[in-house]
């Protein structure tokens, strides 16, 4: 395949200045690559005797949400601006309604899709179009799975990346109401690559609609060779009461992208979304997360927490969207950074969009280095800074190996750590948690 | 009974919104070309380089597009726009000496008053030139320097220290706002504060856009050497009409070491104008620059006061309060840019919106690998005052030096229940408790603004609570 750029990938919703580099992501696919690696699904069967088509699940949710919508007018200004478009004076220079705000091209948008109230139209994923279009044409027909009501079942499903290929895997899952699904995913390359800097793509796109009080626990782990292209694009619809639990574990790839964005669309749902990254050399994060809430009292909390060292990279934009309509609804932003080594490029951008009075939007964010009264503590038992912030990095890899969620995850951080920090031993860890 | 939700007033403009005649003015053409810049540029006797970087200004103008991250400016037509409008006077030292009704302007105002009773000094602008210019003899003997940037052009002593500086800070290809400011701009002042010299007292530049369908586009220039201190404030006000009117000012600041400014501004445009002000300030070795700013008119606002911390342990401080009202859309905020080791920066800001208002906190602080040891904190809280309007905060950070500690924090919501039932539990009612605590949510600016601007502040606000509680 000949080289490709996915332009304005995994963009902000609402987009900051153009100088500081952090709208968006451009995504180069290394040319070269044969469709070529393995991806394996570990499913019990009736997950996939129970698929149904993601479209379907929504369609019908549309039903439901255009029955219990009301016929009332809603005449605020903003309405009326994205009806107008903004206002634009005549041919006389006259500006109009005064009363009628000037909205920027992301506001006009939000105030379109609430009149709209179109989930299909809505629907998106952390990357964007153009990459979701770029997965699902690598990986050929999606796989369907669905849980059966009120049952619990788990997958888990591998893409293994070969030297220059590319490989992915297209995921659509609905849970049906009140059961539970546990989905990992692991993106991966091995260490049998004859050449390890040879370049190679490994990717998934997965989506899933969230049944009423349906629990869907998505667990992610890229731990591919530095070399390796990853992309991970998420999308996520909820209904009524159901709760989704994200785990990203990113340690290794030369260059990943997360995306993810999450519509709750009903009442009490819930996202909750925990990030764990690492990046050396010169290895490059990027993350997008989107989660809008739209249903009355929807909960949010996106907590990213990462090491950067060598000359490595990353972006991290996380928009909280509170929808107009999503009264009593909660969202927090959360990150915490640590910069081991000079040359790190770290930028955030943690966006809250509020079209709701009775919300609650947080966000915080912590980025610098091993703390004074850490590094006290540390020197006091012997330890040096250096050393200090080498023991932030292997903690990284202990707690993703500790909590890895299949041998396979385990043994892809066990690899990673045998070659950016030789000193790590997963089994003394084990020893140690066990003790 | 259904509950009646309490409301806050918007804001009373009705002090501002007086309109004086355009009868003997002076007005160019509407819209923007090469002629109408030769021509500002020829009525004041400009020195050819100034005439040649207007028409290069003009240039970088044309060939940058709108910007497409903010607020719609679709109604900014700059064929409706007049660039230049000189009054029926020239600038005067002694308030005797300006027409009646500008005069009267700036009495109501408040300006003359003020002079009298706190500042050091006083420039007032109409429209596109200074009418009035004076400073107080005392510190005229401390060497210091208050004057129209224009007048201080054709000083040979001054000169060749603005062509120095002039528009360096913020350059025409900085953004397209930029670029018009430098081909069309017009009056402002120039402030020079020589080494180790203290001003007990605030300087004040006055901007108030009377005419139709007009653009103000002052430059303020000031340079406080090393070890000097300066509070300078700024205000401005025009009368509201039904078709765009258009404020692209810029503001220059160069604070040496050791040195301090103190910058604060009410801005107070009416609900017609595209506020498109650019501000930046380059601070040297343990200098500082606090910036004060209370944003409350426009239309469309686009307003983020600039950073740039060059020197060792040079600081900055960002004070900042954004009141959105019906048909309001304001994206304000700040920038920093920590270029040097050991540098602080703290941002604090409010937003309030209300009856269908849109406010935008929007922020950068960038760390350049040379700033090790930086340390900056923002804090962002945005007020919701009912369910009409809109409040978003995309705060955005690039750190790449080491041993930093850089911290964030942002609320959005609306007054808590918890505070509010407190209050009564106290005694107090409803309608009080929710007006104590909206005044309390604006009182970290107010208390860093002169006490005469803090009543102006409070005044803007206004924030009226009635309606029946059910």
């Amino acid at each position: 395949m000949d080289a490709l750029t996915i332009r304005n990938a995994s963009a902000m919703p609402a987009p900051t200045w153009g100088w500081l580099k952090m709208n968006n992501a451009e995504v180069a696919i290394p040319a070269g690559l044969a469709p070529a690696g393995a991806v394996d699904v570990d499913a019990p069967q009736e997950l996939f005797d129970n698929a149904r088509p993601f479209e379907v699940a929504v369609a019908e949710m549309q039903e439901r949400v255009d029955a219990a919508r009301g016929e009332a007018a809603d005449d605020r200004a903003c309405l009326r601006a994205a009806k107008t478009g903004g206002t634009h004076a005549d041919a006389d220079g006259d500006l109009g309604d005064l009363d009628v705000p000037a909205l920027s091209r992301y506001q006009e948008r939000a105030c379109r899709e609430e009149a709209e109230g179109d989930i299909a139209r809505a629907f998106e994923t952390g990357m964007g179009h153009d990459a979701r279009s770029y997965l699902n044409f690598l990986a050929g027909e999606p796989v369907a799975l669905g849980t059966t009501e009120g049952e619990r079942a788990r997958a888990v499903v591998r893409v293994e990346g070969e030297e220059r290929a590319a490989a992915a895997v297209a995921l659509d899952v609905v849970a049906a109401p009140d059961s539970e699904l546990d989905l990992v995913i692991e993106l991966d390359g091995t260490d049998d690559f004859g050449d390890a800097d040879a370049a190679a793509l490994i990717g998934s796109e997965l989506r899933v609609f969230a049944g009423a009080r349906s629990r869907v626990n998505v667990t992610v782990y890229v731990c591919a060779l530095p070399a390796t292209v990853v992309l991970d694009d998420e999308g996520y619809v909820l209904d009524e009461g159901a709760r989704l639990t994200v785990r990203h574990v990113v340690l290794g790839g030369g260059t990943t992208y997360t995306g993810l964005a999450a519509d709750l669309r009903a009442d009490g749902a819930r996202a909750d979304i925990d990030t764990s990254y690492l990046a050396t050399g010169t290895e490059s994060r990027d993350f997008a997360y989107t989660v809008r809430h739209r249903g009355r009292k929807t909960v949010s909390n996106i907590l990213a927490n990462g090491v950067l060292a060598g000359t490595s990279k990353k972006v991290l934009r996380g928009t909280i969207d509170l929808v107009h309509g999503c009264k009593g609804s909660e969202g927090t932003e959360r990150e915490t950074v640590l910069i081991a080594s000079e040359g790190v490029d770290n930028k955030t951008v943690p966006t809250i969009l509020c079209d709701e009075d009775d919300v609650a939007g947080n966000h915080g964010a912590t980025i610098g280095h091993v703390r004074p009264d850490q590094l006290f503590y540390m020197r006091s038992r012997g330890v040096s800074p250096e050393a200090a912030e080498a023991l932030f990095l292997t903690a990284k890899l202990e707690d993703a190996a500790l909590t890895a969620p299949t041998e396979g995850a385990r043994a892809a951080v066990a690899r990673l750590a045998e070659r950016i920090a030789p000193d790590f031993d997963i089994d003394e860890a084990d020893e140690e948690e066990a003790a | 009974m259904a509950k009646q939700r309490t409301e806050v007033a918007d804001i009373d403009r009705s002090l501002y919104d007086f309109k004086d005649s355009e009868e003997g003015f002076e007005r160019l053409a509407e819209g923007l070309t090469p002629e109408i810049v030769t021509e500002i540029s020829r009525r004041k006797d400009e020195p050819d380089w100034m005439l040649e970087f207007r028409l290069k200004s003009l240039e970088i103008y044309n060939s940058f597009p709108d910007p497409t991250w903010g607020p719609s400016i679709a109604g900014l037509d700059m064929d409706h726009i007049a660039t230049y409008v000189k009054p029926n006077t020239d600038q005067s030292a002694t308030w005797e000496d300006v027409p009646d009704d500008i005069k009267n302007t700036f009495e109501r105002l408040g300006i003359p008053e003020a002079e009298r009773s706190y500042l050091a000094g006083v420039g007032a602008q109409y429209d596109s030139e200074l009418v009035y210019h004076n400073m107080q003899d005392t510190a005229s003997k401390m060497g210091i320097v208050y004057s129209g940037i224009e007048e201080a052009l054709h000083e040979p002593r001054w000169e060749a220290l603005i062509r120095e500086k002039f528009m360096t800070l913020i350059p025409p290809t900085d953004h397209k706002f930029a670029a018009l400011h430098g081909a069309v701009w017009s009056g402002g002042s120039f402030v020079y504060v020589p080494a180790g010299t203290k001003l007990d007292f605030p300087l004040q530049s006055y901007f108030r856009l009377n005419a139709k369908g007009a653009g103000q586009f002052e430059h303020t220039l000031i340079i406080v050497e090393d070890d000097a201190d300066l509070h300078f404030i700024e205000g401005c006000s025009a009368p509201k009409y039904n078709v765009a009117n258009l404020h692209a000012g810029a503001v220059e600041l160069f604070v040496g070491k050791r040195a301090h400014l103190r910058y604060s501004t009410i801005e107070n445009w009416s609900k017609n104008m595209y506020n498109l002000n650019t501000k930046r300030a380059r601070v040297e070795e343990d200098g500082e620059i606090e910036w004060i700013s209370g944003s409350f008119g426009s239309h469309v606002g686009y307003l983020y006061p600039m950073s740039v911390l060059t020197g060792r342990r040079a600081r900055s401080s960002f004070t900042g309060i954004t009141f959105a009202g019906a048909g309001q859309n304001l994206d304000t905020g700040t920038k920093v840019v920590m270029a040097a080791p050991d540098t602080r920066a703290t941002v604090e800001t409010k937003g309030i919106s209300k009856g269908g208002g849109i406010q935008t906190f929007r922020s950068s602080i960038v760390v350049t690998p040379a700033a090790e040891g930086a340390q900056a904190t923002v804090s962002c809280q945005s007020l919701m005052l009912d369910d009409e309007s809109r409040s978003d905060t995309i705060p955005a950070m690039d750190v790449r030096a080491k041993n930093v500690d850089i911290g964030h924090e942002a609320t959005i919501g609306r007054i808590g229940d918890d505070k509010v039932f407190y209050l009564m539990s106290r005694g107090i009612s409803e309608e009080e408790a929710r007006a104590m605590i909206v005044n309390g949510f604006a009182n970290p600016v107010a208390k860093e603004l002169p006490l005469e601007y803090a009543v102006e502040m409070n005044n803007l606000i206004k924030l009226e609570m009635e309606g029946a509680i059910g």
